[in-house]
């Protein structure tokens, strides 16, 4: 088997992959980062949303040989409990997660839209998460908490 | 950090506390769940609808290095194990026979009755040596004729899904006068009929289903992990109905479960057949659900074929209700699935809406399709659809305003509390009341102006809005068990499932609220055996109804106890010591002793009056609910229609629920979007399809549509809370399923309202761009 070097949350780590292991899998199985989640095989669904060197990927679509030597960011990354990432904040205010399947690829893309386009709007909002699909929320309280998130990480 | 909330902890929109692990990865779903040592498993599914099992040879699958076990219906006969019940509350057919209940195995044995159905577990070291052995396991196939319509399954002739079951009827069923309803048929002027499709979709939770299982060969107990929201109840049927190893020897166990709406409630096969593997194998076993697996295999819901008709006088007023209902069943009868088209369905006819006399039937057939179970609000949904599509049907016919005409037949606030037609035990709400407020904030006044504009640019805008009256359901007990740690943490253990509702947060802010105790204090612990007794688990909108009234009650029988301490440390009466915001106090004294100075008392056997017993304030209770409750509101909608391509926008939503106390508001505004979303997914873009000859066409995320952030309108949210309920002690009425209970007929609704210039005045959901389009073709060739 191959060995790749990945940074993983910024930490560099050398393993070997399978030619056919996901990204997905390398992440959630071999770097027990189980933040990231999967929800579909199709890549619609958008709960496996990670980035490669600061672009969203669909960790689901991706093999892990794919990301090899790039900077690999995921939820656990952004922030922890006593320390959260303004977006991360944001979503917990306006209650823009319910069962929190969806949450993780949902913030990463979050985070990303607004580091793309800090004065994003809800339509560009919405457009922008075209690629991850909450079942619970109904969006209208993700949506309302990428706009906080965005206004707070304008600073 | 320290958070207290007040008032009995009613009415905060307290931020969630499951907040912080979701949005840090950290959350714990069963894919995350890894034991020692696991085998994983997967699922050879049949790829035939209807077909004799010739023979099935796993013996090169079973050469495969890594591969452990294959499991078939041979090793099932071979093991002698139970069927999977089903717990439908309707049992008897009209006629008082019994409901026609076929054999439903963990896996099929001789027969495939449709696809997706578990033919054979492949066991294996990894994932990828599973993969590769389903490959080798060689079925051999005799294909029979199938079915999977409901309304051509019951004729004669058509294909026999069971031998002994004359055509395929599973269950009939009727409820209401029909000779009262015949003659208010005779008495009205006017008599409008509607035939409707209630489409056949899906619960599609984002985290698919799955479990792990482990087995104690020294012990004999079994745990299981399961991705499910009914542990105590399903714990029983697998434990003593399937395997027959005991209940007491299954802990049943739901860790962080990712959505559910129903399809996670139901006995799964899949969790059945990994506990024999485990004990075969004798190692823990891990079987996740791709996403096309959870199309073929979760249970679908809706799919009912119903004509409704209304009957009528010429001033509007409403005479009489009819619906006579097909709801098809799948090929085996779901853990509830035959209640749902029957009992159900049945109990909210007519909505908030006077009647001389309703009438409702129904026939639930098996087909060749995946089993049917409750989907969020199973039974009410497809109620309300019917009632609000035939007032705005008969309304367009009759050339009435279908506001008015509800307005005009609206139960009066001064009729309650009364029995529906239904029977249905409606106490308290203002039903004129809400409609009016959903009406006012809906900007009716502004819709002229925005018809214009529309038109303006070739579109045509249209509103509609629906009444919908439902009921609770689910299992009417819960229990709520409070116990008070050394380390001055609090455990609270409730009975129910969260799926992401924020049972958590919820029934800490009530626990906290009551006793003024600091809601970071608690821990918080649901869907395990070995946490409660008994466990209602979710579904019929239950949670705060009956999870969050049995908190209540334990908080109270905990400040009795507290009351008790500090009258012996005061040498006062009971009856003299108050209870207030965390303080215990005697009146006109200056005596008082915290909550927590009580707590602290409990196992000080000297601090104790004789009759308590050290830890005597760590108290579980069993609430039981008497009487179902009845939320009811109104939904209102706006529509811009593309003429030319069908295409659909919602570009304006405005709800008024009736949930009696509003505990936390956030979460109720979160449960009510969410199901508008699902309502609007159903009413626009969802159907589960099948082919000819049974093949499952809508099998991915690709096929299937799901509202994405771009089809939701902006939601206006607000609640009607001067009618509380006395059915709990909350005052709750349950606001899980409402959102999309009223959405499906308040969209379609808007959709005709844009096309009535066209003549089309019904189309069936969902409401895709070509069927759009088509019925404007349709009824303009029609002229
Ligand atoms: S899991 Fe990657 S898109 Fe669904
Ligand atoms: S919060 Fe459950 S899928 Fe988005």
């Amino acid at each position: 088997m191959p060995a790749i070097t990945v940074r993983v949350n910024g930490l560099e780590v050398t393993k070997e992959v399978g030619a056919r292991t996901l990204l997905s899998t390398f992440i959630r199985e071999e770097m027990k980062l189980t933040g990231t989640h999967v929800g579909c095989d199709t890549s619609q669904c958008g709960a496996c949303v990670v980035t490669i060197n600061g672009k969203t990927v669909k960790s689901c679509a991706t093999f892990a040989w794919e990301a090899d030597g790039a900077d690999i960011g995921t939820i656990e990354g952004l922030g922890d409990a006593e320390n959260m990432h303004p977006m991360q904040e944001a979503f917990r205010e306006h209650h823009g997660l319910q069962c929190g399947f969806c949450t993780p690829g949902m913030v990463m893309t979050a985070v990303n839209l607004v580091e793309n386009n800090p004065d994003i709007d809800e339509d560009g909002i919405k457009h922008g998460l075209e690629g991850n699909i909450c079942r619970c929320t109904g969006y209208q309280n993700i949506i309302d908490a990428v706009k906080t998130g965005a206004k707070a990480m304008r600073g | 950090m320290s958070t207290f909330v007040a008032r009995n902890g009613i009415g905060e929109s307290q931020r969630r506390v499951e907040d912080f692990r979701f949005l840090t990865g950290k959350g714990q779903y069963i894919d995350d769940v890894n034991l020692e040592n696991q085998a994983y498993a997967m699922v050879l599914r049949s790829p035939e609808a209807h077909a004799d099992i010739k023979s099935i040879d796993a013996s090169e699958a079973l050469a495969l290095d890594g591969v452990l076990l294959v499991v078939t219906g041979e090793d099932w006969k071979a093991a002698g194990y139970g069927t999977i019940p089903t717990k439908s509350g309707v049992r008897k057919f009209k006629d008082g026979s019994d409901l026609k209940e076929p054999p439903h195995h963990a896996i099929a044995i001789d027969r495939v009755r449709y696809v997706g159905q578990p033919v054979a577990l492949v066991v294996a070291e990894s994932l990828d040596a599973c993969r590769d052995a389903l490959e080798l396991i060689e079925v051999d196939y005799d294909s029979l004729p199938s079915v999977t319509h409901q309304s051509e399954a019951i004729k004669d002739g058509a294909p026999q899904i069971w031998d002994d079951i004359p055509n395929n009827i599973c269950l009939d069923f009727e409820l209401g006068d029909e000779e009262a309803q015949k003659k208010a048929f005779e008495d009205a002027d006017q008599i409008i009929t509607l035939e409707l499709v209630n489409n056949r979709v899906t619960a599609t939770p984002i985290e698919p289903r799955g479990a792990v299982a482990d087995y104690d060969a020294e012990t004999g107990k079994f745990t299981l992990w399961n991705a499910s929201q009914n542990i105590h109840a399903n714990r029983d049927t697998i434990a003593d109905a399937v395997l027959k190893i005991g209940k007491e020897n299954l802990h049943h166990i739901a860790p962080d479960v990712g959505g559910g709406f129903g399809g996670k409630n139901g006995v799964y096969q899949e969790p059945i057949l990994i506990l024999h593997a485990a004990r075969e194998i004798k190692r823990p076993v891990k079987w996740i659900n791709d996403r096309a697996e959870s199309f073929l295999s979760d249970t679908h819901g809706r799919d009912q074929v119903s004509t409704v008709q209304l009957a009528l006088d010429n001033d509007g007023t409403f005479r009489g209700l009819r619906t006579e209902t097909v709801g098809n069943l799948g090929a085996f009868c779901g853990t509830v699935g035959p209640f749902t088209p029957t009992g159900g369905s049945s109990r909210t006819q007519g909505g908030p809406f006077r009647f001389d006399a309703i009438y409702y039937t129904a026939i639930a057939p098996f087909t060749n399709t995946c089993p049917l179970d409750p989907y969020r609000g199973a039974g009410r949904p497809e109620g309300s659809y019917q009632m609000d599509r035939i007032i705005d049907y008969a309304a367009a016919k009759l050339g009435m305003d279908p506001i008015e005409l509800r307005r005009k037949n609206l139960i009066p606030e001064s009729d309650l509390p009364m029995k529906s037609p239904m029977g249905l035990d409606i106490d308290c709400g203002n039903f004129p009341a809400v409609f009016e407020k959903t009406i006012e904030i809906s900007d009716r006044a502004g819709f002229a102006k925005r018809k214009e504009a529309s038109e303006a640019k070739g579109l045509k805008r249209g509103f509609g809005v629906c009444m919908y009256l439902e009921c609770t359901g689910g299992g009417p007990k819960e229990e709520a068990k409070v116990v008070f740690r050394d380390d001055g943490k609090v455990e609270l253990s409730v009975g129910t499932a969260s799926t992401g509702m924020g049972h958590e947060t919820v029934f800490a802010q009530l626990l906290a609220g009551h006793l003024g105790i600091d809601m970071d204090d608690i821990e918080f612990h649901q869907s395990d055996t070995d946490a409660t007794d008994i466990g209602g688990g979710h579904g019929g909108s239950r949670g705060l109804e009956v999870g969050g009234s049995a908190v209540t009650q334990t908080s109270r029988e905990i400040i009795e106890v507290g009351k008790k301490i500090a009258a012996h440390r005061f040498d006062v009466g009971a009856d003299q010591v108050e209870f207030e915001e965390g303080r215990f106090h005697v009146p006109g004294t200056n005596h008082t002793m915290t909550i927590s100075d009580a707590i602290d008392s409990q196992n000080d056997p000297d601090s104790l009056p004789d009759d308590l017993e050290p830890g005597c304030m760590n108290i579980s209770t069993v609430f039981e609910r008497g009487i179902i409750s009845i939320p009811n509101g109104g939904h209102a909608c706006e529509v811009e229609v593309d003429p030319d391509t069908g295409t659909i926008k919602v570009d304006g939503y405005w709800v008024v629920d009736d949930f009696g106390t509003i505990v936390n508001k956030m979460l109720a505004d979160g449960q009510v979007m969410g199901g508008i979303a699902q309502g609007l997914g159903q009413a626009l873009m969802e159907n589960i399809v099948y082919d000819e000859s049974g093949q499952l066409v809508t099998g991915s995320l690709m096929d299937y549509a799901l509202p994405r952030a771009d089809d939701m309108p902006r939601m206006v949210i607000d609640y009607y809370e001067d009618a509380p309920t006395q059915k709990n002690l909350l005052g709750v009425k349950g606001a899980g399923e409402a959102g999309c209970v009223g959405a499906p007929p308040a969209i379609v609704n808007a959709v005709c309202d844009a096309l009535k210039e066209f003549g089309v005045h019904h189309i069936d959901m969902p409401l895709t761009p070509e069927r759009v389009w088509r019925a404007i073709q349709d009824a303009k060739a029609e002229g």
